[in-house]
């Protein structure tokens, strides 16, 4: 459903990322532990590119939001001046595919790589691409800082994005539309019995209060995928069962969820696979028993060691 | 000259030339149309100037940069005098009006202002609450008209308030050109009476008034806007 091949994110010369790949299945629920600064909040918003991935693509449900990774494509990088050039100076053409891929030498701008190498970077760049806030619709996020709008009630958070999405696909019949969406926000409220909040602005709420909203807010758009950003990280202590609780409701309900999270003990219970990321790559994997009871990596092991 | 004979001119002069010729009224009156009309066109020229600011075509943002850059690094009595000898060269009116080429002067000086107070009004909101009109699928188009702008007008307008206040002041400038406005009743009456000091003294009190009451008028509308938010 949700994939990233070989995600690397460079800031400056700060290596975030080195290579991250992996998948979200259906229904599936996956949390991503490790040290503050480690990349897992990075690798999460690579996702939904709130941050651009360097190198590397994001594919939801089988189409392709970032631009094409010409590395990722054998196909692609053969068709390359550098690839034919490499190959007419007498090296074998796989050995000439490993030392394009190993060395980075394909050159950055296209044009420079001759007509053949652009021509199926666009090709395929356009027969997969999805529109990135399109794709963004399909997973929506909820943030350490909660994030609601401050200028809007509750209940315009939470209508807010599926009108406009309405207007952007230019529904005709926007009355229906905004009597249906304000019906389901609703119920939505009502099913974490803030309905009488509707009308209130964020100032006014608690920090739970808020964190549950955004989550309401991010699942009134259907998404298929929901990515949580330290969800419980800026609430007081006393606030984070709420949180927790609902997040669980929802992963009881089978929505697929990716959790950055500190709690280490709502990821056991609720996971059904655990990410460790540890400078800038996936150290270790696998289910939450493997993690917790047999961890393998020694900064693993460190890591348990510290925060259980 | 002693204190009393001060209060004394002051107040002969306030009766006989700002209150009986009627120099206070007309004074006023073209210092805050001067004003008004420097705050509005340099509202909406600066609100244009801080969008054209945010584009990627880079060129236009140099320009734009650069034009605010000498504006605010130059005198604005500098920039009223370029004024008052190019603007009829551009606009070929030969007899165009002091009062038109001061006013199109402030105009843009006070357009680079405002262009940076709104800049900086749009970066003072939360970028958090961008990321989550944009996590939402929100196009950059919507979630700025949205949600950033309606939040940012709260940090903009207090700030736009204090700037009418700094442009009151400034049109005193103008008085150079002999546009009509507060401060050239200085000189006219300096012309009939010789006198300087307790023209002087008048006028400052009806700058402070002017300043000061606006200054109290705004805290209360920003206190009322608050209330709402």
């Amino acid at each position: 459903m949700l994939e990233v091949k070989n995600i690397y994110k460079n800031f400056g010369s700060l290596k975030v990322l080195r290579g991250v790949s992996t998948h979200v299945d259906k229904g599936e629920v996956i949390s991503i532990i490790g040290v503050s600064g480690s990349g897992k909040s990075t690798l999460l918003r690579c996702m939904n590119l709130l941050e651009q991935p360097t190198f590397g693509e994001v594919w939801i449900e089988g189409r392709l939001m970032t631009p094409v990774d010409p590395y990722l494509h054998k196909e692609i990088i053969e068709s390359s001046d550098t690839f034919a050039s490499l190959v007419s100076s007498g090296m074998s053409p796989s050995d000439a595919v490993q030392k394009i891929k190993k060395e980075d030498l394909l050159k950055e701008k296209h044009s420079r790589e001759g007509a053949a190498y652009r021509k199926l970077m666009k090709e395929f760049f356009e027969k997969n691409r999805i529109d990135v806030n399109e794709g963004r619709r399909k997973m929506s996020m909820v943030f350490q800082q909660f994030n609601l709008f401050n200028n809007k009630s509750v209940l315009e958070n939470i209508t807010l994005a599926p009108l406009e999405t309405a207007k952007y696909n230019h529904a005709k019949n926007m009355k229906e539309i905004r009597e249906s969406v304000t019906e389901r926000a609703m119920s939505l409220l009502k099913r974490i019995g803030l309905e009488d909040k509707a009308h209130a602005y964020p100032s006014t709420l608690s920090g739970g209060q808020k964190q549950r909203i955004a989550i309401i807010r991010s699942l009134a758009m259907n998404p298929d995928v929901m990515l949580f950003d330290e969800p419980t990280s800026a609430l007081d202590p006393e606030m984070i069962g709420e949180v927790l609780d609902l997040m669980k409701e929802l992963a009881d309900a089978g929505m697929t969820m990716v959790i950055v999270t500190h709690e280490m003990g709502f990821a056991r219970e609720v996971s059904d696979r655990v990410l460790f990321v540890d400078e800038g790559y996936i150290k270790e994997e696998g289910t939450p028993d493997q993690i917790f009871r047999d961890p393998k990596n020694p900064r693993l092991q460190d890591f348990l060691s510290k925060v259980l | 000259m002693t204190f009393t004979e001060i209060l004394t001119n002051m107040w002969d002069i306030f009766i006989k030339y700002y209150i009986g010729a009627g120099m206070l009224w007309s004074g006023i009156g073209y210092t805050l149309l001067l004003s008004a009309i420097t705050v509005f066109f340099g509202t909406i020229l600066g609100s244009l100037m801080a969008i054209g600011k945010r584009s990627r075509f880079k060129p236009l943002v140099f320009v734009i940069t650069a034009f605010v850059e000498v504006l605010r690094g130059t005198p604005a009595l500098l920039q009223l005098y370029v004024a008052y000898f190019i603007i009829p060269m551009i606009l070929k009116v030969p007899g165009l009006s002091p009062f038109t080429s001061v006013a199109i002067a402030m105009s843009l000086n006070s357009a680079a202002y405002v262009s940076e107070i709104i800049r900086s009004g749009i970066q003072a909101v939360d970028k958090g609450q961008t990321e989550a009109a944009r996590a939402l699928g929100l196009t950059g188009r919507t979630a700025m008209l949205k949600i950033v702008l309606p939040q940012a007008v709260r940090n903009i307008l207090p700030a736009l308030g204090n700037e009418f206040i700094t442009v009151i002041k400034e049109t005193a400038l103008a008085s150079t050109f002999f546009v009509g406005d507060l401060m050239t009743t200085y000189k006219v009456i300096n012309g009939f009476t010789y006198q300087t000091i307790p023209i002087l003294f008048d006028l400052a009190i009806f700058y402070f008034v002017l300043t000061f009451s606006l200054s109290k008028l705004l805290g209360l509308l920003e206190r009322r806007m608050k209330k709402r938010a």
